[in-house]
């Protein structure tokens, strides 16, 4: 399930090497601005071009491709239980939900609120649950907790309430240090977590062309450590990148060139997964437009130039404008998702549970939008085509005039062939009147309410009761655990 | 002895031969016909039917065992004892004048006969008359009267009307379906039930007859 054909390119190949180009450039003549002296250092001493007083980075060809060529072009994002592991760069798919939004919205009364820890606990057991939804992302800030210790909380939460992979975006390198000591602690030592992590951390250059302190910070850290990391590029076309979709992408992939290269300067075949997240602006009102079809256009050619270099990529679909679950969310994060996954991304991220642009989440968006993911995923199985599945046998036995319902061969081969939705609506009309008119969202809603429920009925939590004791002891600062 | 253990496999896998095989083994063990149905096929088919509502199976592996228990019971036939209770109740089954869709009709025939009723499948495009005719000729406890296109329903009132004049309709209950096919069209046109899917349709029949 999940391998990718690909079958969606959405630049010929003449245009993907055109572009590598442009960014080739970008980085030889123009360069990266990196505001950390220290770093800036350790750059100069791998034979890096240096210019301190910008505070720039030139990149000259041969030396890109040799940090390039050490960055791996498979591994494996690995899940607590290793039932979920995630083999990246075989051409898997594999969908997450998006993360660090500020607002939840309740779907049943309209209401909405800030986020708080336990939404984290929440959307860690709904993805856990959702069988689409193949690893967790933080989702949201949590307001109820300290700045200094809030990355901790949040993946002791989820690591508490999902065995997939748990993968976050953090703001300081000391953030990511408590967690990497956390996971060390429940992997039982450091060099069993390096040897199958189970987290991985994502952080951000500044577009246009820049990579802050901190970034460079937890890309070094991560590097050295073994945890693998994405540095992705956000680029708002129009507004932090230029407006046209080919100059956005020329800048994208400069930044997440860099990005990569200087992991590989910290610890050579450190795991790195390039990272795209390109955007528009629609510029008649400056409003940010996540959901747009342009991005879809540019995450899956972001896929293509990844792939130019042979590396895994987490991409991004599955994100809209609307406040709500409704024809627009749907719209635009079935767009979105299907030409990512159709371009071959081994991550895609921002599928699950976001609204509003990435700043909201909604507990049932979780639930549609892993039914989304479904219907993708029987898209990318394509149409199996063999001597059981072209049916001559059976249309024999049938003959002009009969059914095929009783057939062994339907029996056989029914659950294979197709996806079946939980959420849709497939009733027939009257049976749709009897049952008081669902819809999708009210059966997500009710398919919320049963994982939560059951959830709460259920004990500690995955870390069991022994380890949670030692955490508590070695981390006051978690709470909620 | 038999504890039936692996005719309710059969049944529940609605593998037909090894269902009948069994059948005659129990037979030829001394086991009665009646405690062969109720033991052995009832108690799988019920156990079928659960797995259904569970959503665990679908509509397809219900049928193929509805089906099997079907044959088997033709098996046990000759073998019943007079008493013996063998049959929910007969129904007379077709498609009305100028419709030709029957996969709704045999869908409902087949659950119907796997809950036990007794089914004459006239076919499609049924002419009024020739319900009067077999309804005189079988003497059904219930008549199914099916219609895909809101254009044939009418054809459902004038086989009613038919029955009515020929002295017919207090004798049987009617039960419609199909696509356009609502409640309120069945009260009209003076049907006894409706039923939305093959699903209802057993409960439906069921309650027709005050049986469970």
């Amino acid at each position: 399930m999940g391998k990718s054909l690909p079958v969606f390119k959405p630049l010929p190949p003449a245009d993907v090497r055109r572009i590598d180009q442009a960014s080739r450039q970008i980085l030889k003549r123009i360069g990266i601005r990196i505001k950390d002296d220290a770093i800036l250092d350790k750059l100069k001493k791998a034979g890096a071009k240096v210019d301190y007083h910008n505070q720039r980075v030139r990149f000259e060809e041969e030396w890109l491709d040799e940090l390039l060529s050490r960055a791996p072009s498979k591994f494996t994002l690995y899940s607590r239980d290793e039932k979920h592991n995630l083999p990246l760069g075989e051409g898997e798919v594999h969908f997450a939900n998006g993360g660090r939004v500020f607002r939840i919205i309740n779907i049943a009364d309209g209401d909405y609120r800030l986020t708080m820890l336990k939404d984290i606990a929440h959307t860690a057991t709904l993805v856990d649950r959702l069988e689409h939804i193949r690893f967790y992302v933080i989702a949201c800030q949590a307001h109820d907790v300290e700045p200094q210790y809030y990355h901790l909380n949040d993946f002791c939460n989820a690591f508490n309430n999902t065995n997939k992979h748990v993968m976050g975006g953090c703001d300081n390198v000391e953030g990511v240090r408590q967690v990497w000591k956390l996971a060390s602690l429940i992997a039982g030592g450091e060099d069993r977590l390096r040897k199958k992590p189970f987290f991985s951390v994502i952080t951000n250059p500044i577009s246009p062309l820049t990579i802050g302190p901190n970034a460079a910070k937890i890309l070094s850290f991560c590097a050295i450590h073994g945890i693998p990391v994405t540095c992705a590029s956000a680029p708002i076309a129009g507004a932090t990148s230029p407006v046209t979709l080919a100059g956005t992408l020329a800048q994208m992939h400069a930044e997440v060139l860099a990005g990569i290269s200087i992991t590989q300067i910290f610890f050579p075949g450190a795991k790195v997964l390039y990272g795209a997240v390109p955007t528009t602006m629609d510029l008649r009102n400056m409003e940010f437009s996540m959901g747009s079809s342009e991005m879809g256009m540019m995450s899956a050619a972001a896929v293509q130039l990844s792939k130019l270099y042979h590396l895994p990529i987490r991409a991004s679909a599955g994100v809209t404008e609307s406040k709500r679950p409704d024809i627009q969310s749907g719209v635009e994060k079935s767009f979105s998702n299907l030409m990512v996954a159709m371009a071959g991304a081994d991550c895609v991220l921002l599928a699950a549970g976001m609204l509003d642009s990435g700043n909201s989440v909604s507990y049932e968006q979780y639930a549609i939008d892993n039914e989304i993911i479904g219907m993708v995923y029987r898209v990318l199985s394509g149409i199996r085509v063999n001597k059981e599945t072209l049916s001559l046998d059976v249309i024999e036995q049938v003959g002009p005039g009969g059914n095929y319902i009783m057939e062994e061969h339907t029996v056989d081969c029914m659950r294979e062939e197709f996806f079946y939705p939980g959420l849709s609506i497939r009733y027939n009309f009257d049976i749709w009147e009897e049952r008081g008119h669902p819809d999708m969202l009210s059966r997500a809603n009710d398919m919320v309410h049963n994982i939560l429920t059951e959830h709460a009925e259920g004990k500690d939590g995955l870390l069991g009761t022994d380890m949670l004791r030692e955490i508590r002891k070695t981390f006051p600062e978690i709470k909620n655990i | 002895m038999n504890d039936f253990k692996a005719l309710s496999e059969a049944v529940n896998k609605g593998d037909n031969k090894t269902a009948l095989v069994e059948v005659q083994k129990s037979l030829d063990a001394g086991s009665s016909a009646e405690e062969i149905l109720n033991k052995g096929l009832i108690t799988a088919m019920n156990e079928v039917g659960d797995k259904f509502s569970k959503g665990l199976i679908f509509v397809p592996q219900m049928l193929r065992s509805a089906k099997t228990m079907q044959e088997c019971t033709n098996l046990l036939q000759p073998f019943f004892q007079e008493g013996d209770i063998t049959s929910k109740g007969k129904v007379l089954i077709g498609t009305v004048k100028g419709d030709l869709h029957d996969i709704g009709k045999n869908l409902v025939s087949m659950m119907l006969e796997g809950a036990g009723f007794t089914i004459t499948d006239l076919g499609v495009d049924i002419p009024p008359e020739k319900f009067v005719e077999k309804t005189k000729e079988v003497k059904p406890d219930i008549i199914g009267l099916s219609a895909l296109l809101s254009t044939t329903m009418p054809a459902m009132a004038q086989t009613i009307e038919a029955l009515q004049k020929a002295g017919l309709r207090d004798q049987v209950k009617i039960i419609i379906g199909g696509a356009p096919v609502t409640e309120k069209y069945a009260q009209q046109i003076n049907a006894d039930s409706y039923a939305p899917d093959a699903g209802s349709a057993v409960n439906k029949a069921k309650a027709l007859l005050g049986i469970s």
